[in-house]
């Protein structure tokens, strides 16, 4: 499978998925800076990855810095940005990174060949670290309304 | 006719969204249950009654496909409809969760009508089963 088919679903499913279940207008930037840069005001970062296997094997991800996280979890539960916890906003970079796979996956095409792992936390400026090194062809960095966010996918 | 609903989702933001979906689409709900997995699922399942399950497929400890193998071992509880809320889309997957016993599918991300709708037709159809197993039961020992 060719890794832009992937990129191109992966696209689609961020917004469909950012749109629907946690209300945010998802637009993708276009610019070539680092992960560093695009996350460059020190914010915390809370990160997830996710295992695929299938016709190819990999992993994706997502990492949104804790403002970003505040609203889409806010957006996603119905309260306000001042009532949402750090288990909560954890729960949601899993949960959304979960559906944005399955859902991408599932726009492929190719049905039944992908199976999506277990999402796993993982502690932000280490998922970025860890991504440094890749082109920036396999990163996608979203703006959705005010904030920032960034997804990729890492293919074995 | 309120109806106690059991919601197993490993994500407890999943669960909440689930929840507040179902109360707004105006089904009496009786109680709103919750598990993180199948294992927690099966303690509720002894301890409370239950009219209709949703459950996610991908979990640790115990998945949904394994959640609903386990029930069909059982009378009663293979006797509750099973509705699949997940994100694996897969045409294998669907197929072998409907055949393995799942009433209904909903695919993450989902709209409130979605669930809504899915649950009226497996509730309606549930409600007419129940109806037609009254009339033809005639009296068991306890």
């Amino acid at each position: 499978m060719r890794r832009k088919s992937l990129m191109k679903v992966m696209r689609a499913a961020i917004s469909d998925v950012l749109e629907t279940m946690f209300f945010v207008t998802v637009e993708f930037a276009e610019s070539t800076c680092t992960l560093k840069e695009w996350f460059s005001d020190k914010q915390l970062l809370f990160g997830a990855t996710i295992s695929f296997s299938g016709p190819s094997s990999g992993s994706l991800w997502l990492v949104a810095p804790v403002s970003s996280l505040n609203e889409i979890t806010a957006n996603f539960l119905g309260r306000g940005k001042d009532e949402i916890s750090d288990e909560e906003k954890r729960d949601t970079v899993k949960e959304a990174l979960n559906m944005i796979g399955g859902h991408g996956f599932s726009l492929l095409g190719r049905k039944d060949t992908f199976a999506l792992g277990i999402p796993s936390l993982i502690e932000g400026l280490t998922l970025i670290e860890n991504m440094q090194g890749n082109s920036s062809k396999h990163t996608i960095l979203i703006k959705a309304g005010q904030n920032r966010l960034a997804a990729g996918i890492g293919v074995d | 006719m309120a109806v106690n609903v059991l919601i197993v989702d490993d994500s407890f933001s999943m669960r909440s969204i689930i929840k507040k979906t179902i109360k707004v689409s105006g089904f009496e709900v009786g109680k709103f249950l919750e598990a993180a997995d199948g294992k927690e699922a099966l303690q509720v399942l002894i301890n409370e009654w239950v009219d209709i399950l949703l459950t996610d497929i991908n979990m640790p400890n115990m998945n949904g496909m394994e959640l609903i193998g386990e029930m069909k071992k059982d009378k009663v509880l293979s006797s509750i409809p099973v509705v699949m809320v997940t994100t694996e889309g897969s045409e294998r997957r669907v197929r072998e969760a409907m055949e393995l016993g799942a009433r209904g599918y909903i695919m993450k991300p989902f709209l409130p009508e979605e669930i809504k709708g899915t649950l009226c037709s497996i509730l309606g159809e549930a409600e007419y089963a129940k109806k037609e197993l009254d009339e033809g039961y005639e009296g068991g020992d306890f």
